[in-house]
């Protein structure tokens, strides 16, 4: 039972359940499913599991704290062997803290990093060697302090 | 009623205690690729287990095994014992989490007149099918649309990643430093070259080798995070009342408990990040079995990485939260500690990666008095079964 779709490990921006995400990233917002009954933040898309309504896409700030990040030494899938090291994170967003976002972060030393630090989207594309002239942007993101907004080499 | 979290629940169980014992254990070899298929070892576990307890075959009229993973199930137990009698089964036995909740299954179906020796079995090839490129442990998760989209495009993915994650967000919580989870995996270690049968039996660790070992994702270094393995074993329930003429002593099931997350696999969710359900298993088996985390001689939890060693510690009861680093450190899951021998086989991480079910088979040795790491006068040994989104707990003891 391999995965046979060959764009993997890219995103399937053609997915129904999360398409919108990455359509809203090429678009340069941050988008999260919300609630359309209760106007809860659900994440994962799913129907709210308070009152069952179906969610809508909504914007976010791209405000957040990173909760937690790993540097990834050892690349565990061939397409991340010339990432390595990378840091990959999860971080809170500012409008629902108990959402927490997969992301990488960045051009960023990873010696730098502290729990819960504020952090902010920026969109780059994801590239992966084993997937050749394809591309997809997604939100990634980088302390406040930081600088940087420049896309990598 | 106590207060309970809100991010996941336990499953009411009814009250089982005493009503079925342990009467056979079997081991098959644990190794690195093996080359066997995991219904060979499945086949051969089966066979070490019934002979135990001085049965044969046509006499196991019941099989929980493990539908999740292809292994043994009813049509490879005919096909290898050249038998077809009636075979009650359940898909929901084996290891994992699973491996501890089997038992509850096994005394449902005999005081239900549906079975009256009941067969667990656990077998894994993973080492052998990660040589061949067909499988192993990450797949799972890797097949799920979610993940596939929303998780392993940015790196998050596969286990070792998911927990290295929860040891950055715990040490960040609690102050664990790296040398209280080194002396978990060293205490292991040690527990591991006590037991002869243990793939790391004949390799030494000291706390200098885990703080070298080199980093797969920092925090977490290589000695944090299990092997890959091949192997299996299985165990043989029936009711005490018919253990007791059997040929081993039984090891009685005082409790089980069986808790969940709400937020299933999907962990990046989880509401206690550094918590496992374990939270909602454990004092449910714990008031089953009548009994405090203090009255427990024997503890084995599945640990596929020392952060899970230390959370179950903490959700189970054994110390506050934040504080099962201090305690590894100062020596209480040491087999001959009087506290808190953790492991005594050498767990997940130093054992083999059989996924829990040479834990069940620990607390039986050490019940029986056959361990490797013997404790000295134990009566009582617990099981913390984790499955990620679902944990359990299986206390057993000494037949009185
Ligand atoms: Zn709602």
């Amino acid at each position: 039972m391999a995965i046979e779709r060959g764009e993997f490990p890219l995103p399937d921006v053609d997915d129904p359940l999360v398409g919108p995400f990455f359509a809203a990233a090429a678009r340069g917002e941050l988008a999260i499913t919300r609630c359309a009954e209760c106007d809860r933040l659900v994440w994962y898309p799913a129907s709210c599991p308070v009152c069952g309504a179906e969610p809508i896409w909504v914007a976010v700030s791209g405000r957040a704290t990173l909760f937690s990040w790993v540097t990834v030494r050892r690349p565990f899938l061939p397409a991340f062997a010339d990432f390595v090291p990378f840091v990959t994170a999860l971080v809170a967003l500012e409008e629902d803290a108990s959402v927490r976002l997969c992301t990488m972060v960045p051009e960023v030393d990873p010696s730098v990093l502290r729990a819960d630090q504020a952090m902010r989207v920026v969109f780059r594309p994801l590239r992966f060697a084993t997937v050749p002239d394809r591309e997809v942007i997604v939100p990634m993101f980088v302390p406040v302090e930081s600088s940087s907004n420049r896309p990598p080499h | 009623m106590v207060d309970t979290p809100d991010w996941g629940h336990a499953v009411e169980l009814d009250d089982i205690a005493g009503a079925v014992s342990i009467v056979g254990i079997g081991e098959t070899a644990f190794t690195k690729a093996s080359g066997r298929t995991a219904t060979e070892i499945g086949a051969e576990a089966a066979e070490r287990a019934i002979a135990d307890a001085g049965l044969i075959p046509d006499q196991i009229d019941g099989l929980t095994y493990s539908g999740a993973f292809a292994g043994f199930g009813p049509a490879d137990f005919h096909a290898h014992f050249g038998t077809n009698h009636e075979l009650w089964s359940s898909p929901w036995g084996g290891g994992m989490a699973w491996a501890g909740t089997a038992p509850y299954l096994a005394a449902k179906a005999i005081a239900a007149g549906d079975a009256t020796h009941v067969l667990n079995v656990f077998p894994v090839a993973w080492a052998t099918q990660r040589a061949e490129m067909t499988g192993g442990p990450g797949e799972v998760h890797a097949q799920q649309s979610l993940k596939q989209n929303l998780e392993v495009p940015f790196g998050w993915f596969p286990q070792p990643i998911y927990f290295a994650t929860i040891m950055q967000r715990y040490m960040h919580e609690y102050g664990t430093t790296r040398e209280q989870f080194g002396a978990v995996a060293v205490t292991l270690r040690d527990h591991a070259n006590r037991t002869p049968g243990a793939v790391f039996h004949d390799k030494a660790m000291s706390i200098d080798d885990y703080l070298a070992a080199p980093m797969l994702a920092d925090p977490l270094c290589l000695f944090d995070s299990c092997p890959i393995s091949d192997g299996g074993g299985a165990y043989v329930v029936t009711s005490t009342e018919r253990a007791r003429d059997l040929r081993a002593d039984p090891v009685v099931v005082l409790g089980v408990g069986e808790g969940y997350s709400a937020t299933g696999t999907h962990w990046s969710q989880q509401r206690a990040f550094t918590s496992t359900p374990q939270v909602f298993a454990a004092p449910h088996a714990w008031r089953m079995a009548g009994i405090t985390p203090a009255d427990v001689d024997v503890l084995t939890c599945y640990d596929p990485f020392t952060v899970v060693s230390l959370m179950q510690l903490e959700d189970m009861g054994f110390c506050e939260k934040g504080d099962a680093g201090a305690l590894a450190q100062s020596g209480a899951l040491r087999f001959d500690s009087q506290q808190i021998p953790y492991n005594t086989h050498g767990g997940l991480l130093s054992h083999a990666y059989v996924l829990g079910i040479a834990h069940v088979i620990e607390c039986v040795q050490q019940l029986r008095g056959s361990a490797g790491a013997q404790v000295a006068g134990c009566e009582v040994a617990a099981y913390g079964g984790y499955t990620g989104h679902m944990a359990s707990t299986l206390v057993l003891g000494r037949d009185r």
